[in-house]
């Protein structure tokens, strides 16, 4: 499964020697981060894997891909500095919109502290922007190239913020003080979607970048909540003279700030560390543990305990007569037994899950220093939901 | 304290006030750049306290070291068996020293607590092993146990984050034994410890102080839940679990949604180990705690208010999920039965049944005695309440078709229940995996019922059920619940085409089959054929290209799959040679595929040993027969 491995390094060089590197590794099936760190005291950087950091993410995965680089702050950046992350940008914003227009659901997640640059490499200022406005001018100057008539295509836009479990639609019109909250459902068709959000179709690429910018003034408590921008991508073409669509969603993820205590997205129901929870109110947690780790088996399994279980009826049934009785399935198999555990997965993974396995690639930009280890939280939890 | 003025004590004592009211109250202001601002507030002023009374300490000492020596007891040399827990120590907690000691090392606890929510874990931890070693010298008594307790909690939980797991479980299990001794030995209302710098006036009733002290115990109760999950002890941490959860009840410091919640989940952990009876007490105690919740707030009223509207979310919910582990509580138990009564080839074996039925009379002599030693929740007003839900359903295996049937119609009631809320738009994944529970149920059912042709209608149900919704789903996002369907489908179809066949051959043995039964034989065989390959063509690329290596969480279905529609293409009887001929090559290729690719990947090999062997057979088989058709059409033309 890791044979199609591969990797590829470049260095950039920084002011006062330090070194910042990135390496981009595209696999198959297994999700494997690398972690760059940014290490002020010596001159040499860090490269870590982390082994038995791997995750089977639903199945057949068509490429995972996963970027990581480590920044500093926005302020301490030289403009070479600038430069080369405009560079980078270029290059991520180039994956993201190559595996869309393949019908590849990506999803892009900042993850860092709080101050370390997160929104600015999201969001970016008027004056430079960030991935996010670049990939929707990247969007919209691909149509440019699109030779005939043939092919058309819609983009829907929608940004949404999630605080304390609640969504609020941050480009839901005038009256911003409206804080109502949106629901979050699952539909047959259409997957998990958030009723009533807004989606604005075709904004003009100059309104992209102000609008963006309004709505992030108003996405505050900012270190507090997650915000999501959500492009859907449709492209009609004609195959073989029969109309066809290709859908593709990029969602564009701002985590809220990793040093918060409370992380709803980093609930890993595999309980590790010894940590006590101190109030009572997080008894449900522990409970919900033992039973998880009791259980010890995902959905993914219970195709596999069916196969199982329906042993017995190839007994006595393989002669080439064409009668013949032999018992039905049942029995057998030493099974495990399965419970449910009353337990919500956020609000975050559930609109995201899509994005988090089958088909879709996943890219995450970490800011932050040497705290790796919850950024291993964090995509332990959101890869081993379900 | 004849050398301390009343004005100097309240001015400690306000001190005192002023700092809980900066740790609890004004800490929640302080803004996020200065998160400790209030706590560090209230450090100046608990140092302050200290040094105030250690120089009363100074003045008292020198005034009553005269007349004291006489009556203070010498510390009691170590003696065998001595325990580390306090008792029996030098000082008596009440006297003047005593008491003096326990106001120092309250106020060392609270240093301690405040050190450590400022995550300056080692000084805090200093401070509250100074706690400890101030009150070693003291007997417990009703003036210090609390502080006791205390300590040794937040000693244990600090332990526990340095993962000195074994130094935490020592800690609470000196606390947890100090408790049990106090309250046999002497059990009156202990001094909290927020008491000991009030003035007389502000002393907390009888009622306020027991209350607290039972919370310090509750607490004690859940650390060592979780310190023992640490260590590994599940049992025991459920164990402390389910006495936390009792705890709360007894004292009534819980709320009603959440406590429902926490049992039903402990529920699911005893069903994990098969512990019915204690599964089946915290589903109940669960259902009828959540209904102390209260009524659901009608659409009308949700409309109107956003609270309101959350508050009926809310509740709908909870009660939905308190169903949904009703439901596997009932699964399991059939299933369990199911195992402990299957024979080899999966069908109901009578010998064993008589065995377990004449086995079953003892047990329930045993089940009385159980019911004693296990914990039980509840008040005298929720006993009954809970007797009587735990009566509807059994928790000893059932053993024939009534019980079964018993524990499916209960199963199958909650499943409605679930399905109001939980519906399909909306809830696609929890909906459609009720709808997989329901259909186990059945299944379940299945296998105690005799008749042939019941049996097949009940697999019908099943297949009403699921197909329908299989076809709506987007298989973009529903990919890994699609597959588990069309597998469930394509063995229900293949079990009905066992089933009918087999009634088939019954009826008459030597005559042929007409013309109905074969039509219906084939549909069958075709629909499961279609499931399976429907199953298999989703393990494919986009193109259409078969994977040349499958997953592993997909490997055994995906060869199981070939294996069965390779014995159905064998099996669908038709009357013209050539299309014979057809089905005989399809199921050729099938088997071999199996074959080949076990050849080609052997780690795979252990995964369908049975399934391996049986193509291997039918692979040196079928040629053979392909051949004599062909040979009888040549010869027919």
């Amino acid at each position: 499964m890791r044979s199609k491995q591969k990797y590829e390094m470049s260095t950039i060089w920084i002011e006062e020697k330090h070194l910042l590197k990135f390496s981009r590794i595209e696999l198959r099936g297994v999700l494997s981060v690398f972690f760059v760190c940014f290490d002020k005291t010596k001159t040499k950087w860090k490269r870590r894997k982390l082994k038995g950091m791997e995750f089977r993410v639903g199945a057949p995965v068509e490429g995972l891909l996963v970027f990581v680089l480590s920044l500093e702050g926005p302020s301490a950046l030289s403009e070479h500095a600038k430069s080369e992350f405009k560079r980078v940008f270029q290059d991520l914003g180039v994956s993201v919109l190559s595996g869309a227009s393949e019908g590849y659901n990506v999803c892009l997640f900042a993850y860092g502290q709080t101050g370390s640059g997160k929104t600015y490499t999201m969001m970016g200022t008027p004056d430079s922007i960030g991935l996010t406005p670049r990939i929707c001018q990247g969007l919209f100057r691909s149509e440019d190239t699109f030779p005939d008539e043939q092919n058309s295509s819609r983009v829907e836009i929608s940004f949404l913020e999630i605080y304390n479990e609640r969504v609020r639609d941050l480009l839901g019109g005038g009256e911003q003080k409206k804080r109502a909250s949106l629901r979050v459902r699952e539909h047959p068709e259409k997957g998990p979607y958030v009723q009533d959000c807004k989606q604005a179709m075709d904004l003009l690429e100059e309104g992209i970048a102000n609008r963006i910018t309004a709505a992030t003034h108003n996405h505050d408590a900012s270190s507090r909540s997650h915000a999501i921008f959500t492009i859907q991508y449709t492209q009609a073409n004609l195959e073989n003279n029969l109309p066809s669509e290709t859908v593709s969603k990029i969602n564009l993820v701002d985590l809220a700030g990793s040093e918060r205590a409370d992380y709803h997205y980093c609930r890993d129901r595999l309980t590790e560390g010894s940590n006590i929870n101190k109030s009572l109110v997080t008894l449900g947690i522990v409970i919900s543990a033992l039973a998880q780790n009791s259980q010890m088996s995902s959905s993914c399994q219970s195709i596999n305990s069916m196969a199982s279980e329906v042993d017995g009826s190839t007994v006595g049934s393989h002669s080439s007569s064409l009668s013949g009785g032999g018992g039905g399935g049942g029995g057998g198999g030493g099974g495990r037994r399965h419970c449910f555990i009353p337990y919500r997965d956020s609000v975050l993974t559930w609109l995201l899950k899509d994005s988090l396995g089958g088909n879709s690639k996943t890219i995450m930009i970490a800011s932050q220093w040497n705290n790796w280890q919850h950024c291993e939280k964090t995509m332990a939890g959101m890869c081993l939901f379900r | 304290m004849a050398s301390v003025s009343s004005d100097e004590w309240r001015a400690v004592c306000d001190k005192f006030t002023n700092a809980q009211n900066l740790t609890v109250v004004e800490s929640r202001n302080d803004p996020e750049n200065d998160p400790f601002r209030s706590k560090y507030k209230a450090r100046e002023l608990l140092r302050e306290i200290y040094c105030t009374l250690k120089s009363f300490e100074a003045g008292e000492g020198e005034e009553e070291s005269g007349a004291e020596s006489g009556e203070q007891r010498p510390p009691e040399p170590a003696v065998d068996g001595q325990r580390e827990d306090g008792y029996d120590r030098g000082l008596s907690g009440d006297s003047p020293a005593g008491l003096r000691a326990a106001k120092l090392g309250a106020v060392e606890y609270y240093l301690g607590v405040n050190h450590v929510d400022t995550e300056e874990l080692s000084a805090g931890q200093e401070h509250l092993m100074t706690c400890m070693k101030l009150l070693e010298r003291c007997g417990v008594s009703s003036e210090n146990v609390s502080l006791f307790i205390h300590v040794r909690n937040q000693l244990g939980i600090l332990s526990a984050g340095w993962d000195e797991t074994e130094a935490a479980q020592g800690f609470l299990e000196t606390a947890e034994s100090i408790y049990q001794r106090y309250l046999k030995e002497d059990g009156s209302p202990p001094t909290d410890m927020t008491e000991y710098f009030t003035t007389e006036e502000n002393l907390l009733t009888h009622q306020e102080r027991t209350k607290r002290f039972e919370l310090a115990y509750t607490h004690t109760m859940y650390y060592l839940a979780q310190v023992y999950k640490n260590l590994g002890e599940t049992e025991r941490a459920a164990t402390y679990c389910h006495s936390t959860l009792q705890r709360q009840l007894k004292l009534n410091q819980f709320s009603p949604m959440e406590w429902a919640l926490n049992a039903a989940t402990l529920s699911q952990y005893y069903i994990t180990k098969g512990q019915y009876m204690e599964g089946r007490h915290c589903l109940s105690a669960a259902t009828v705690i959540s209904d102390l919740a209260g009524e659901v707030p009608s659409e009308a009223a949700a409309q109107e208010s956003e609270t309101e509207g959350e508050r009926r979310e809310q509740l709908r919910q909870k009660r939905a999920e308190i169903a949904r582990c009703w439901i596997k509580y009932c699964l399991n138990v059939l299933q369990d039965s199911k195992k402990l009564l299957g024979d080899s080839i999966g069908e109901l074996d009578t010998d064993r049944q008589e065995e377990l039925k004449t086995a079953r009379r003892r047990e329930e002599e045993e089940e009385e005695k159980g019911r004693k030693s296990a914990l039980l929740f509840g008040s005298e007003d929720t006993f009954d309440s809970i007797a009587s839900l735990e009566e509807k359903v059994r928790c000893l295996l059932p053993l024939d078709f009534t019980e079964a049937r018993a524990v499916f119609l209960v199963g199958q009631n909650y499943v409605t229940q679930a399905k109001e809320y939980f519906q399909m738009d909306g809830y696609v994944t929890d909906h459609i995996e009720i709808l997989q529970d329901h259909s186990a149920l059945f299944r379940a059912l299945a296998f105690y019922e005799e008749d042939l042709e019941r049996r097949c209608k009940m697999h019908k149900r099943r297949v009403d059920m699921l197909e329908p919704i299989c076809s709506d789903l987007n298989s973009q996002y529903y990919l890994m619940i699609r597959r588990q369907m069309m597998f469930e489908l394509a063995e229900i179809y293949n079990e009905m085409m066992d089933l009918k066949l087999t009634l088939a051959n019954r009826q008459s043995d030597t005559e042929s089959l007409d013309n109905h039964t074969v039509n219906k034989f084939n549909h069958l065989c075709s629909a499961s054929t279609k499931y399976f390959q429907m199953f298999l063509d989703s393990l494919c690329s986009p193109e259409g290209k078969i994977p040349e290596h499958l997953e592993e969480e997909v490997l055994r279905p995906a060869l199981v799959a070939r294996f069965r529609v390779a014995r159905l293409y064998s099996r669908l009887i038709t009357s013209s040679p050539a299309a014979q001929l057809e089905n005989l090559d399809k199921s050729l290729e099938h088997y071999k595929y199996v074959v080949q690719y076990c050849e080609a990947h052997p780690e795979a090999t252990a995964t369908v040993e049975t399934e391996l062997e049986l193509s291997a057979e039918m692979v040196g088989l079928l040629p053979l027969q392909i051949n004599r058709i062909k040979a009888k059409m040549v010869a027919n033309n």
